[in-house]
């Protein structure tokens, strides 16, 4: 489990650096990708489908990304990209595609609607996550930089 | 030029490197209204696509203007997002003049990225670990790694010849999976399997998929579709590649090989 949450971290800062992520934003990247992943594991072991548990992950993913964004004053695309690739389901594509090879119709027909199924579990957090108003997270943002400047530091 | 043709030249230009980044049409769009009011244009009308911006600025007065820009889908440069959202921040707070404002937009069009060797690196790190989440041993990630930065030289040589999004999605996963069957027929004990899914991350359709979300969600439904089916097609490329790359084998295999 832990070793799973660091690999996901590292994975996700990488891909920051792929996408050219301000350097800046990493640790913040790292971080919201752990985030949906242990999700994602904490609902697959309590027995939901790897659907549901895309559903409360990606959500859980949004919600952090519109957190980070404001207090961190970046784009929330920023965190959100970097965020989504642990859930994205690529190996549903691979073995759609491997068994529809190997000429397994029904396997290659229950891995398809698995894949399309997560994608859609992806799109539907994410939608919830997006659907709490801006203003909430600009107060938060507000509080956040309230305490930066009373610790005088910061940007 | 007249002011205004001016303004609107900055405004679009700013929008243009937005959209062309990765940012999302509302946001583009925003931005560009926002350039525009901040500089004392207060009739105009602004229409931002996937592809494309439109806008007009003083419609109906002497110094009408009116551009559209075509913005081809570019690679994801979050770095110049971040950069222009900071910029039309400051240029609406009035602490930016429009010349200071070009200045910081060609300084922003010219920021170095990351070195190709951190974007190899870094693909193959991300191969590696999200392949083992996947359900990889370490010993699969490993490979998976290897193939990963192998990817990204590939990517990185075919974006040098222009070559098109699908040849690079159908060779790129093809050359992932030959790499995994190749070592595996080797015999040297990976999980083949393992190693093509953590292989072939890179090239998932992750930026596409996000950025469809917001755009529907925002309610530009057109450029959301554009978005969509541009993250299927993705899909559907890699899986023609990886299919294409194991049948290959098969055959050549004679159906001698355990796949």
């Amino acid at each position: 489990m832990i070793t799973q949450v660091i690999m996901c971290m590292l994975a996700t800062a990488a891909f920051a650096i792929l996408f050219h992520v301000p350097r800046t934003e990493y640790l913040c990247c790292a971080l919201n990708g752990a985030v949906g992943w242990i999700t994602y594991l904490a609902w697959t072991a309590h027995g939901a489908g790897p659907t549901s548990a895309s559903i409360w992950a990606s959500l859980a993913l949004t919600l952090v990304a519109r957190i980070l964004s404001s207090i961190r004053k970046m784009p929330s695309t920023v965190f959100l990209i970097t965020g989504i690739f642990s859930l994205v389901p690529g190996s549903g594509l691979y073995y759609t595609s491997y068994y529809l090879i190997m000429g397994d119709l029904a396997r290659f027909m229950g891995k398809g609607t698995e894949t399309l199924k997560i994608a859609g579990g992806i799109v539907l957090g994410m939608i919830f996550g997006l659907v709490f108003p801006q203003s909430w997270f600009n107060r938060l943002g507000k509080a956040a930089g309230r305490i930066r400047k009373r610790g005088g530091g910061g940007r | 030029m007249p002011a205004s043709k001016k303004v609107l030249n900055l405004a679009i230009s700013i929008g243009e490197v937005m959209l062309q980044s990765g940012g999302e049409i509302y946001r583009v769009q925003e931005t560009v209204s926002r350039v525009l009011e901040s500089y004392g244009i207060q009739d105009y009308h602004v229409f931002v696509i996937t592809n494309g911006i439109f806008a007009t600025v003083h419609e109906e007065r002497e110094d009408a203007g009116s551009m559209v820009r075509y913005v081809p889908i570019g690679d994801v440069d979050l770095q110049k997002v971040a950069a222009i959202n900071q910029l039309s921040r400051e240029i609406s707070a009035g602490e930016c003049s429009i010349e200071q404002a070009y200045e910081r937009l060609s300084q922003c069009r010219q920021a170095p990225g990351a070195s190709k060797w951190a974007l190899i690196l870094s693909c193959g790190i991300g191969s590696a670990g999200f392949g083992y989440l996947m359900g990889a041993r370490l010993y699969d990630s490993l490979f998976s790694f290897l193939l990963g930065m192998l990817l990204e030289v590939f990517l990185l040589t075919a974006a040098h010849y222009h070559a098109s999004k699908f040849i690079m999605n159908i060779l790129g996963s093809a050359l992932v999976t030959a790499g995994s069957l190749i070592l595996y027929v080797a015999g040297i004990g990976i999980r083949f399997d393992q190693v093509i899914i953590g292989g072939i991350v890179p090239l998932l359709p992750g930026v596409s998929l996000t950025t469809a979300i917001r755009d529907l969600f925002g309610g530009d439904y057109l450029s959301g579709s554009i978005r969509l089916i541009d993250a299927l097609l993705a899909g559907m490329c890699i899986a023609i590649g990886v299919g294409a790359a194991i049948k290959a084998f098969q055959m050549l295999g004679g159906g001698a090989l355990p796949l």
